[in-house]
């Protein structure tokens, strides 16, 4: 399949640390995956996400998205992106319809159209009676729809959610995993995931890759790293590669 | 259409911050009710007649008649006559229901024209070789007026109001003397029709304010708390500025939009132009404040000169600077705490050197000197420019180009250090 996203050699260190928070990482992203972006507390996902979006530019090494990179196309790159912080990325004294159509804008879609994708995607999610309810007054898990549904308005080829489901209950992650599984098969929405829910991962992800210490441990098809590994599941895989030792710093 | 809704969207998120509306909003209109009240009294001292004054009039003649109608006269007192001794009078000033008592005793006009009478004579008998045998014998002390001030008083304040009744008497004595004069030389030339001596001062001073356009607003404290407080707060919208982008970067939300194709930048921008449209807008209610509501409290009204668009200019200045610094404030800043505590006390110190809470003009020369680093001192200096010289665009430049430098100063820190230090 084609690549969406190719990270080749990348590093980045920041000023002061010790080591580089990403060391020499290279990824391929297909087109129409779910790759899942797993490894523990300060293995270094964020910062690859960050460089990802085009928030910091990499010491060494090269992303491209679609052949573009941020350093010659930002913009473009950027266009093909959504993102959803693991944060409640919202503004709690606006309602859901004013943050979207905020957001939407800032994007640059047209209101008309705007308005349409907010109000499908409100219902989709079981949201639309409280459309015009303040964020402030919402459950943790209609702002993680929300949350949602802010990242991927603009239609991007790219979208990168960061732990969508933590803090929620069990309804809301089946009805955001649920729709997420929609948007990749039905609209071939390429979804780079990550988590420390890998019973999901298992489940929601085509392809896992692991990092470590700023580090590449492994990458591949979820169904083979499980059987390269001789084990039963994501979990065992994770526990055998990273070990069990606590990663407090 | 970006920047619209990125106006809007802070126009919301402004307008439904209950605590953020009223830093912005009461706080500066209640702090020039409650300072202008509070001032008033120490400007009017120095400005209008407010200065209360005892008189204990034992002589019931021409000299205190004269010395009331001519303290009066001078607009600076408000006078009190009472048939008191003394002590009471004594006690009565060091109560503080008095500024100042003066008690004239018994006969002392009837004493000040016998001793004029008496110089008169001695000074035409030498010319004649007559002796002084007919007149009366008369106390030869000086004759006395008894002064209480205030022990609050200042000196400066004392020894001018020391310096007045001195000159009223002294003009009293003169012509005292120069109605002993005429009487003597109509006895001495019957005959004669001698002219009267004139006793009008031979030099006069003229006083005006070095004001331009022939404009006589004096200072009083609404024309230095209005624009004062009003400055003071637009530069505390840093506080509510730098809580938004605080709270837009612990909740992700700068990430976010960060992650937008070039709109960071215009979520900057709606910020920076919608706490300036504040800014504006705390303005011309502050105007309004003095305007109509200061008069209604017994306060002289605010008189904002004859160049609006002017004062709407060192405005906007002032709030482009204070925006800047709140940008900064907001970036450089961890936490919101952080943010309120650096933002509140680094504004109370800026207002405190720029002569906010007391004018510069009553600073120690140390102090005028700091001042001029403070960009609230040059926002105020700008509106008394228009406000009591008349000054227009070409002698307030000066000030509006340091609040400009100031605004791209901060400004650029900002951008900087979210470049080099927070993304590095």
């Amino acid at each position: 399949m084609e690549a969406l996203v190719e990270i080749k050699n990348l590093s980045k260190k920041y000023k002061d640390a010790p080591r580089p928070a990403v060391n020499n990482v290279s990824i391929t992203i297909e087109k129409g995956c779910v790759f899942g972006l797993l490894g523990p507390n300060g293995a270094g996902k964020t910062t690859l996400i960050s460089m990802l979006c085009g928030l910091f530019s990499p010491n060494e090494g090269i992303i491209t998205i679609n052949r573009k990179t941020h350093q010659s196309n930002s913009r473009e790159c950027k266009q093909m992106i959504g993102v959803v912080p693991q944060e409640i990325a919202l503004y709690s004294k606006l309602t859901a319809w004013e943050n979207l159509m905020f957001l939407g804008h800032m994007y640059g879609i047209k209101t008309a159209e705007l308005k349409e994708r907010i109000t499908k995607n409100l219902s989709i999610l079981g949201l639309e009676e409280n459309t015009h309810q303040k964020i402030s007054t919402y459950s943790g898990g209609m702002k993680r729809r929300v949350n949602l549904i802010a990242g991927l308005l603009h239609n991007p080829q790219l979208l990168i959610l960061d732990e969508p489901t933590v803090g929620v209950d069990v309804q809301s992650k089946q009805a955001i995993i649920e729709y997420l599984k929609n948007l990749n098969t039905e609209l071939g929405m390429t979804i780079l995931y990550t988590s420390h829910h890998l019973e999901e991962a298992e489940d929601f992800c085509s392809h896992i890759a692991i990092i470590d210490d700023g580090k590449l441990i492994t990458q591949g098809k979820t169904k083979q790293l499980i059987s390269e590994n001789d084990c039963k599941s994501i979990e065992e895989v994770y526990l055998k590669i990273t070990g069990s030792k606590f990663r407090d710093k | 259409m970006k920047l619209l809704y990125s106006i809007y969207k802070e126009y919301k998120v402004l307008t439904r911050d209950r605590a953020g509306l009223a830093i912005t909003f009461i706080m500066p209109t209640v702090l020039i009710l409650i300072i202008t009240l509070i001032q008033d009294t120490t400007f009017r001292s120095v400005s209008e007649a407010s200065v209360p004054l005892l008189i204990v009039d034992r002589d019931n003649d021409s000299l205190a008649s004269s010395l009331e109608k001519s303290l009066a006269g001078s607009k600076f007192f408000v006078i009190t006559k009472k048939n008191i001794t003394n002590e009471q009078a004594k006690n009565e000033v060091a109560h503080g229901s008095y500024l100042i008592g003066i008690v004239i005793p018994e006969n002392t006009s009837k004493n000040l024209r016998k001793k004029s009478t008496q110089r008169i004579s001695k000074l035409l008998n030498s010319f004649t070789g007559d002796t002084i045998t007919k007149d009366e014998p008369i106390d030869t002390n000086r004759l006395q007026l008894q002064l209480f001030f205030d022990p609050i008083t200042k000196l400066s304040f004392k020894t001018t109001i020391s310096n007045s009744i001195s000159s009223i008497i002294s003009q009293i004595e003169m012509q005292s003397m120069a109605t002993s004069l005429n009487q003597k030389m109509q006895e001495n030339f019957p005959y004669a029709s001698p002219q009267k001596v004139e006793t009008a001062p031979l030099v006069i001073t003229t006083e005006e304010y070095a004001s331009y356009n022939n404009s006589t607003i004096i200072p009083n404290s609404v024309q230095h708390n209005v624009p004062a407080w009003t400055l003071f707060a637009m530069f505390f919208i840093c506080i509510p500025l730098a809580g938004n982008i605080i709270k837009e970067r612990e909740d992700g939300s700068a990430f976010r939009l960060l992650t937008m194709p070039g709109s960071y930048m215009i979520v900057i921008l709606g910020k920076m132009l919608t706490y300036i449209s504040v800014s504006l807008i705390q303005f011309g209610l502050m105007l309004c404040v003095g305007l109509y509501i200061l008069p209604l409290m017994g306060l002289p009204q605010l008189n904002v000169g004859d160049n609006v668009l002017l004062l709407f200019l060192v405005a906007f200045s002032a709030g482009l600077a204070a925006t800047g610094f709140g940008l900064l404030v907001g970036t450089i800043s961890n936490s919101h705490d952080q943010a309120s505590l650096f933002g509140a006390v680094f504004v109370i110190i800026l207002a405190a050197i720029g002569g906010i809470w007391v004018p510069t003009f009553v600073m120690p020369e140390i102090m005028k000197q700091i001042s001029v680093i403070s960009p609230l001192n040059w926002g105020l200096e700008a509106f008394y420019g228009i406000f009591l010289r008349n000054f227009g665009l070409k002698e307030i430049y000066p000030e509006l180009i340091r609040l400009w430098f100031f605004f791209l100063a901060t400004l650029s820190t900002s951008f900087l250090y979210q470049k080099y230090v927070r993304m590095r």
